[in-house]
């Protein structure tokens, strides 16, 4: 055969062989995959609708806060810890959403009416009846009495009720029938309504909070269990001690130590449930935690949230403004921040000790300039420690620092001559900031003081930073020449910032070297305003405090922030009020 | 040496550099300033408290005695507990591993995927505008820092074009709801509906394969095995989509912690996709950043491989192009390219750090700064004792794969 022919049929062969197996094993595993591919699509795209709005209605909300102690009246100290205290937790009195929490904007919750003696020092309450705890339990006075004993005598590391001091306001809690009980305090304390709505006086349920100890550093006794922390793997419920709020806490998801989700459902047993057509307005909320502002920033953006609470930037605030499908909420802050000059004395540098070097460097001080640069008019200038919106400070008066003036460098250089600094002979100041993001844009901040001190022409400062934890340490320690620091309230009211002046935590920075010895003066008129409940009296011993405060200068005010929430343009019910309350109960999608 | 010899040796090797990193960071936290102890106290605590909490956490020994007792618990398999939050460290690094562990492998995936393909591309097409490009983005991708291309991919895929969640790791109906406990086996009552479903819809369908192939009598391999196939994966999209309307089956059940792997092995590939979605960006990131020495090395080991004489008489043989160059050149050219693998490991767990925290991604990148920022010292030294231990075994499974695929290793 010729050898055409044979090659031909050799092709025709395996043509035919080919033919007869079919498709090739590329072919089918092609098939194979795309069909998967169709598949798992088909699905996707069948089941997408639940997932991008689930069927419960749950509002979800981002935020960049976590719980940094524990979700325990006794312990919590933190923002967040007190957000959920708040929307899981009830106390005696509540301030009216949207108040000034001035004396008459306190309503009943757990208590209907109260009473004081003349001498402010006997406050008597009458109970709700038939509010029930998550167990069926009836909550009485004494559950009234075991929270307030509880919180002031737990044992916590950091000894009972953080900075708050209730056991030298309180002296002791009595149980005077089912439904009345008494506080017998120990010094005359006219904000004591404010210190009852706080959520630090949120009422616990004794089933979960476990009792306490005295003294949690007796070695055998001590164990973390003394305050309520999270334990991992249990359930949400027994993390927690509050029972009879808004909310229930259902799950507290945490990932290696940090808050990762945690998911609020209406509490069925709420004494004021039926209120406004159903309270809570949002049956179920699930909170998501983000690393950082623009982490959380883009989440609003993206629709992966309904609510963006906490903490988002002066400049990511102003872009998310012109955002036709977000709205921006901005409401008034208590947050304020100021500078403390440490008088004890700092190695190798000049002692602040003498007021006219503090009140020089506060008159440099030009803070529409901060508000304007570095919180591009998100924050509004402060010139009194009591921050605008309070008792005795109303919008559009400055505060008492304002005498100083903005940016005075005559003034200052006048004061700083009398004690020989001059532009040959420089006052030489190391100004301290934090690196954590604990406060907004500090080294922003710290970068403008400087300049600003510095346009004096007689004062050289040297800027210094140390992350939170150093930070705070430092600030322990009384390290720290000047530094930069805020405050934000446990309850409302004046009494709750004009301490600031003499904080013993604020390391050394006032401890009385002054001649005029203001600090027992400005301290008499602290003492006479917290034992009045007399308004015009009140504002006027805060005038005179401060007005001791502005010769001294212990401490300087600078800026008071506002508060801010961006949500989804069909989320109601956001209240932005001067208790800094965020109540998640109130949030609706409509 | 001995294949044996050599995996003893290693081994052996790994040992004392850990215990010289471990002496480092000991060392070296101990230093930093701040204190554990002080971080226990929001206001200023009296001295007996500090001592105190000195005693309970253990620094009130000698640094020695400290140093000593740790590595006693670690022999034990006991890397401490938080000098924050007390509880166990080996708790804390599984439940947060599992996270960093996803976007590793998924990163080196796309990483070397992308890299070798482009490296590929670039060595074909020598000294082209092709080669130019793909070298110049080699560097480009390289030298971008990962938040900024993590941010630049946010703005894109989750708030311009809305295909892709901006932050996370899984959409927040889907979790368990009881938090993420690891359990292992599946739980039947996840299973009960889909099984249900399945099994009636599965036999029907093939049935109705059986019964046409014996008519149009084709033969079962391949065309009645595709045809199964496929009305088989029909049956699992509807079983799928009606066991969504089980509660049960709306939740992720973490088993092994990677949520790739568990949404599999519940058989959804709903919530697979959810995963990966969610996955995506964050590796994507990260894959792309390390891509660049991979295309890099590629490109350098295929031009020389290329030139070789296997290859040239690879193609005289009328191989296709294609089978030359990934079935011959590459796969000789890919030994160098495993090695940097496993060098890359240690950078990719370095990059998992910053990507973690652009993404909100919840593994041990963002807990080892998170416990840095707490000074929590046997937190931070279990961390990066872990990291070590992975490091070291990637690169020795690295070296036996070598030792594998290149005979004179073993040598």
């Amino acid at each position: 055969m010729h050898y055409n022919l044979v090659l031909l049929k050799v092709l025709k062969m395996k043509k035919l062989k080919d033919s007869k197996r079919g498709i090739s094993t590329t072919t089918i595993a092609g098939t194979i995959i795309l069909i998967v591919i169709i598949a798992v699509a088909a699905l996707y795209v069948l089941e997408l609708p639940p997932f991008t709005r689930p069927v419960s209605k749950a509002l979800i909300m981002g935020t960049t806060d976590s719980v940094e102690s524990a979700i325990d009246p006794a312990q919590a100290y933190d923002y967040f810890g007190w957000e959920i205290l708040q929307n899981t937790g009830c106390t005696l009195i509540e301030v009216e959403p949207g108040s000034s929490a001035e004396a008459d904007d306190y309503n009943p919750a757990l208590a209907t009416q109260w009473t004081t003696s003349t001498d402010l020092k006997i406050w008597t309450f009458t109970l709700r009846q038939g509010v029930l705890f998550g167990d069926g339990t009836e909550f009485n006075a004494t559950h009234v009495k075991y929270s307030f004993d509880r919180n002031m005598g737990i044992a916590s590391p950091d000894g009972p009720q953080l900075n708050m001091e209730y056991d030298a306001i309180i002296d002791n809690v009595e149980v005077v029938s089912k439904y009345v009980v008494r506080f017998n305090l120990r010094i005359p304390f006219g904000p004591f309504l404010g210190l009852l709505a706080c959520q630090a006086s949120s009422i616990v349920n004794p089933e979960y909070s476990g009792g306490w100890k005295t003294n949690w550093w007796d070695a055998d006794s001590w164990s973390t269990d003394d305050v309520v922390w999270f334990a991992n793997g249990t359930d949400a419920r027994t993390r927690n001690t509050m029972d009879l709020g808004p909310y229930r806490l259902a799950n507290w998801t945490r990932v290696a130590g940090k808050d990762y989700e945690m998911r609020l459902e209406a509490n069925p047993n709420y004494w004021n449930r039926a209120a406004e057509g159903g309270l809570p307005k949002t049956e179920e909320v699930i909170i998501r935690f983000y690393a950082d502002a623009t982490a959380l920033r883009l989440a609003i953006e993206a629709g992966d949230i309904d609510v963006a609470f906490r903490h988002i930037t002066a400049t990511d605030i102003e872009d998310l403004k012109d955002n036709p499908n977000l709205h921006v909420w901005q409401g008034t802050g208590a947050a304020i921040q100021y500078m403390i000059f440490q008088e004890d004395h700092v190695p190798g540098l000049p002692q602040l000790n003498d007021a006219k070097i503090r009140r020089a460097l506060a008159a440099c001080l030009d803070r529409p300039e901060v508000c304007e640069t570095v919180f591009l008019g998100q924050a509004s200038p402060l010139y009194s420690m009591i921050p605008t919106g309070m008792l005795g400070r109303p919008e559009g008066v400055p505060g008492p620092f304002a005498v100083l003036g903005d940016a005075n460098y005559t003034y200052a250089k006048s004061l700083l001559a009398d004690l020989g600094y001059n532009e040959t002979n420089k006052l030489e100041i190391e100004l301290w900031y934090e690196t954590s993001g604990h406060y907004p844009s500090s080294p922003d901040q710290a970068e403008l003081y400087k300049s600003q001190f510095e346009a004096s022409n007689v004062t050289t400062v040297t800027l210094q930073s140390a992350d939170w934890p150093s930070y705070r340490i430092n600030r322990n320690e009384g390290v720290m020449h000047v530094f930069l620091y805020g405050w934000y309230p446990d309850y409302i009211d004046p009494d709750n910032y004009a301490f600031l002046y003499w904080a013993p935590w604020l390391g050394h920075h006032y401890i009385g070297h002054n001649a005029t010895n203001n600090y027992s003066a400005m301290k008499a008129a602290y003492d006479a305003a917290r034992a009045s409940t007399d308004e015009t009296e009140r504002i006027s011993l805060y005038n005179e405090l401060e007005g001791y405060a502005v010769e001294d200068c212990p401490v300087v005010p600078i800026w008071q922030g506002a508060a801010w929430a961006v949500t989804k343009p069909n989320i109601k019910g956001v209240y932005l009020d001067i208790t800094q309350n965020w109540r998640i109960w109130l949030l609706y999608e409509e | 040496m001995g294949l044996r010899t050599y995996i003893i040796t290693r081994i052996l090797l790994t040992l004392p550099m850990i215990m010289l990193l471990l002496s480092i960071v000991f060392l070296i936290i101990r230093v930093m300033p701040g204190d554990p102890v002080l971080l226990h106290f929001e206001k200023k605590a009296s001295e007996e408290a500090m001592a105190e909490m000195r005693r309970i956490l253990g620094l009130d020994k000698p640094l020695y005695i400290q140093y000593f007792e740790y590595l006693v618990g670690l022999l034990r398999g006991d890397l401490g507990k938080s000098m924050q939050d007390f509880s166990p460290i080996s708790d804390q690094i599984f439940s947060a591993f599992p996270a960093t562990l996803e976007l590793a492998i998924s990163s080196t995936l796309v990483a070397v995927i992308v890299g070798v393909l482009l490296g590929v591309k670039a060595s074909q097409s020598y000294n082209s505008l092709w080669d130019h490009s793909i070298r110049t983005l080699g560097i480009a991708v390289y030298a971008t820092p990962i938040f900024f291309l993590g941010m630049v991919l946010q703005l894109v895929f989750a708030i311009n074009l809305r295909m892709l969640p901006a932050n996370g790791r899984f959409p927040p109906f889907l979790l368990e709801p009881n938090g993420l406990t690891l359990q292992l086996g599946i739980q039947t009552p996840d299973l009960v509906p889909i099984v249900l479903w399945f099994v009636p819809i599965g036999f029907a369908s093939l049935a109705i394969c059986i019964t046409v192939l014996k008519r149009k009598r084709l033969r079962f391999w391949p065309n009645g095995l595709i045809a199964v196939l496929s009305t088989l994966l029909v049956g699992w999209v509807i079983c799928m989509y009606l066991a969504w309307y089980f509660p049960s089956a709306r939740t992720l059940h973490i088993k092994t912690g990677l949520y790739t792997v568990d949404s599999l092995m519940e058989g959804s590939p709903l919530k697979f996709v959810e995963s990966i979605r969610y996955l995506f960006l964050p590796s994507i990131t990260l894959g792309l950043v390390l891509s660049g020495v991979f295309t890099r090395l590629t490109r350098s080991n295929m031009l020389e491989t290329l030139r070789l004489d296997f290859v040239t008489a690879a193609r005289a043989r009328g191989l296709k192009e294609g089978a030359v160059i990934y079935g011959y050149a590459l796969r000789n050219a890919f030994l160098p390219i495993l090695t940097m693998m496993g060098l890359q490991f240690a950078t990719l767990l370095g990059g998992a750090i910053l990507t973690e925290t652009t993404f909100s991604w919840p593994g041990l990148g963002r807990y080892l700064v998170d416990r840095i920022n707490f000074r929590d010292y046997t937190a931070i030294q279990g961390a990066v004792v872990y990291f070590a231990v992975i490091v070291a075994a990637v690169n020795l499974i690295i070296d036996l794969l070598y030792a594998f695929l290149d005979p004179r290793i073993r040598l």
